[in-house]
């Protein structure tokens, strides 16, 4: 995988102030830390950051003055509406240094016409040089039959990968789709419910909730 | 429906309605799902509406999670009613949404499919909603 050069500056004020003056300015407040140094805290600019972060597991050289490192993205913080990056983790890493990631399990194919692809693992915990991190792992899931069940081990990893999850791990299996009859039960009950609900709209829907709580006997003695 | 099968307290103040969600804000389970945009207090038979939406859409196609349970009661007094004599009736099962949150996920279907199914899902809903898809980041 290629690295992605970054232009890094040191951040010298800190707190919620800082952080806002920052992202005002089109950046992103980040960290750096690993290798048992002092965390750095970096300013990074957030176009590039945010283009570089698409790929999975990317590596960043940061450059800037009197920083020349290369580092993995650790954490991202993102606003969940606006998808904005809030602030960055990156882990120092050196050339040869085997690092622990995620990488995603991708299916190529189609299961067997009566099941569904239940994906329980989406990412997979691997072992592998820093430089060197592969993109995924892909799984073929052609024509697999209800009941097949497909665990971590069962996995071609890439080549200088190790397994660090445990090798028993569903990463994936086929279950069986609904019979028509079945889903025809599951979507008629559903309707009949609701009928029922609305024709009962006089009555409260929680008459058979039970109460259990600590006021729950003296209210009943209020009532009575 | 869902409804909560014992509660601490029949009847409860409102929740709040302010601030983003601060978890739940990603597609975890499935591969697309539907993300709310604004505050809603959404009742159990918007859910269940919204489940059955997409569930006729994707016919025995994928697999449907729900992320949000309507835990909450909320009450109402019956109408021309002089105002006092106590709280009124529990009336609706509630779940407290806030803009960010991950409502419904789905799984072992085509893009296209899922955004249709999800589409319909979303005019069950009482809130502005987008569609998301599951994100590989660090």
């Amino acid at each position: 995988m290629s690295e992605v050069r970054i232009a890094a500056e040191s951040r010298t004020e800190f707190g919620k102030g800082a952080a806002r003056r920052i992202r005002r300015a089109d950046k992103v407040p980040a960290v750096l830390y690993g290798h048992g140094i002092d965390p750095k805290h970096l300013t990074l600019p957030g176009h590039e950051l945010m283009i570089a972060l698409r790929t999975p597991n990317v590596l960043i050289r940061l450059a800037g003055e009197g920083i020349d490192e290369i580092a993995l993205p650790k954490g991202v913080q993102r606003d969940p509406i606006k998808g904005f990056i809030e602030h960055v983790d990156l882990l120092l890493v050196k050339r040869g240094e085997k690092v622990t990631v995620e990488i995603p399990v991708t299916t190529v194919g189609e299961v067997a016409s009566d099941g569904i692809l239940d994906v329980q693992l989406p990412q997979l915990t691997v072992e592998a040089e820093a430089t060197h991190i592969p993109e995924g792992v892909e799984v073929d899931v052609e024509g697999l039959e209800v009941g097949t069940q497909i665990t971590a081990a069962d996995l071609k990893l890439p080549a200088g990968t190790t397994l660090i999850a445990e090798p028993d791990t569903l990463v994936l299996h086929v279950i069986a789709a609904p019979t028509e009859e079945q889903l025809a039960d599951e979507l008629g009950e559903s309707e009949e419910e609701a009928e029922e609900a609305a024709d009962e709209d006089a009555t409260p829907e929680d008459a058979s909730v039970e109460e259990s709580g600590e006021g729950a006997e003296a209210e009943e003695k209020a009532a009575e | 429906m869902l409804i909560p099968r014992r509660v601490k307290h029949r009847k409860q103040h409102r929740p709040d309605r302010s601030g983003a969600a601060k978890g739940g804000t990603r597609v975890v389970f499935g591969e697309f799902g539907i993300q709310a945009l604004e505050h809603a207090y959404v009742t159990n038979r918007q859910i269940e509406a919204a489940r059955i939406a997409m569930t006729r859409h994707i016919r025995r196609g994928g697999k449907v999670w729900i992320n949000i349970y309507p835990d909450r009661p909320l009450t109402k007094k019956p109408a021309e009613t002089r105002m006092g004599s106590g709280k009124g009736s529990p009336e609706w099962w509630i779940a407290n949404v806030k803009p960010g949150r991950v409502m419904f996920e789905l799984s072992g279907v085509a893009e296209p499919v899922a955004r249709e199914a999800l589409r319909r899902a979303m005019h069950k809903l009482p809130m502005k909603c987008r569609f998301v898809k599951r994100e590989v980041e660090a």
